[in-house]
């Protein structure tokens, strides 16, 4: 175990958690209201480490729908972690043992794999700062939804402080950090494109990210077609 | 939902949230990936990072909005600047939570 490694990833973790603050005392707030225990509530963030599949849950719950369509729904979520995870797998590979890196990809979300990627152009990876970032995040995320559990319909309005801008912030400048090429930048334009155009065309999309998962596809496809030869 | 639904519930979402993330690093560690595809996959990061920037500030709560009443177009141009010019995530955080703040309590 690297020391360093170790702190800097929970350093970088910090403006993660800063963000997923008000996503998991919402999240345990709504548990709380269509029914789960604080122990349910807070045990689903640590065995399902999925935001925007936690909230479909919800949702789904609240309108009565049934266990399968809320497995089903977060196949759809979580299919983009397929993507991310094999395009780490270069970076990864020779550097970090495939047990620990296997392990610790369980915390792999949009948010550490921004932060982890961003590094990484840079810095070898390893599993200390895998590690760091992924578990501080995590355990970031269960105490969020904890306290929004416990808090019940206490809780004030946590938008009046703008911590609901913290995660697009952080995509802001992780996204700034990331053009290093030309074709980096027509990528991440056309990738924004295609991703509101379908989310446009096909509402429903929205909701489980699938237009994530197309747009990605295309624009990475487009950055091979255009993009400099190295 | 039943309490032991719930469970069920629980279990099925965390299997299928857990394997696509560990399968490719477990499956595909020993396997050295053909030149195209690694120049495919080193694209899949900005690609992504431009989709989430795009959806978090044009359609923050999962309905595309570009009007002047979206407070995130508006946070969004201090954060932009402060990140080209700092290249801090700190000062482009602060930037950002802070203008949305004022436009929450203020406009």
């Amino acid at each position: 175990m690297q020391k360093q490694e170790l702190k800097q990833g929970i350093k970088d973790s910090i403006p993660i958690i800063l963000g997923y603050i008000p996503l998991g005392i919402a999240f345990g707030l709504l548990a709380n209201k269509v029914g789960m225990s604080v122990i349910q509530a807070t045990l689903m963030s640590v065995l399902c480490f999925t935001g925007a599949g936690q909230y479909i849950a919800i949702g789904i719950m609240q309108a009565g729908g049934a266990v399968f369509t809320i497995v089903l729904a977060n196949v759809l979520v979580n299919l983009r972690y397929l993507l991310f995870s094999t395009s780490m797998v270069p970076y990864l590979k020779g550097k970090v043992p495939t047990a620990a890196g296997t392990l610790l990809s369980y915390g792999l979300t949009d948010e550490t794999y921004a932060v982890a990627m961003n590094r990484y152009q840079n810095h070898a990876p390893t599993a200390s700062y895998m590690a760091g970032l992924n578990l501080s995040s995590h355990v970031g995320w269960i105490a969020s939804t904890l306290l929004g559990a416990l808090l019940g319909s206490y809780a004030g309005n946590t938008d009046r402080l703008g911590l609901g801008f913290a995660l697009p912030a952080m995509y802001i400048c992780l996204l700034v950090f990331m053009i290093k090429r030309k074709s980096d930048v027509l990528v991440a334009l056309s990738s924004a494109l295609f991703c509101l155009l379908i989310g446009y065309l096909v509402p429903a999309t929205m909701g489980n990210l699938f237009n994530i998962i197309i747009a990605t596809v295309a624009g990475a496809s487009l950055g091979v077609l255009i993009g400099e030869r190295d | 939902m039943s309490g032991t639904s719930i469970w069920i519930m629980i279990i099925g979402v965390s299997v299928v949230s857990i394997l696509p993330r560990v399968l490719p690093v477990a499956l595909f560690s020993r396997y050295e990936f053909p030149g195209l595809l690694k120049r495919w996959l080193s694209y899949v990061a900005p690609s992504v990072l431009g989709g989430l920037t795009a959806l978090s500030v044009l359609a923050p709560d999962g309905v595309i909005d570009i009007s002047v009443y979206n407070r995130h177009i508006w946070a969004f141009v201090p954060t932009l600047l402060i990140a080209v010019k700092t290249r801090s995530l700190f000062y482009s955080l602060l930037a950002g939570i802070v203008a949305m703040a004022l436009l929450y309590n203020f406009v």
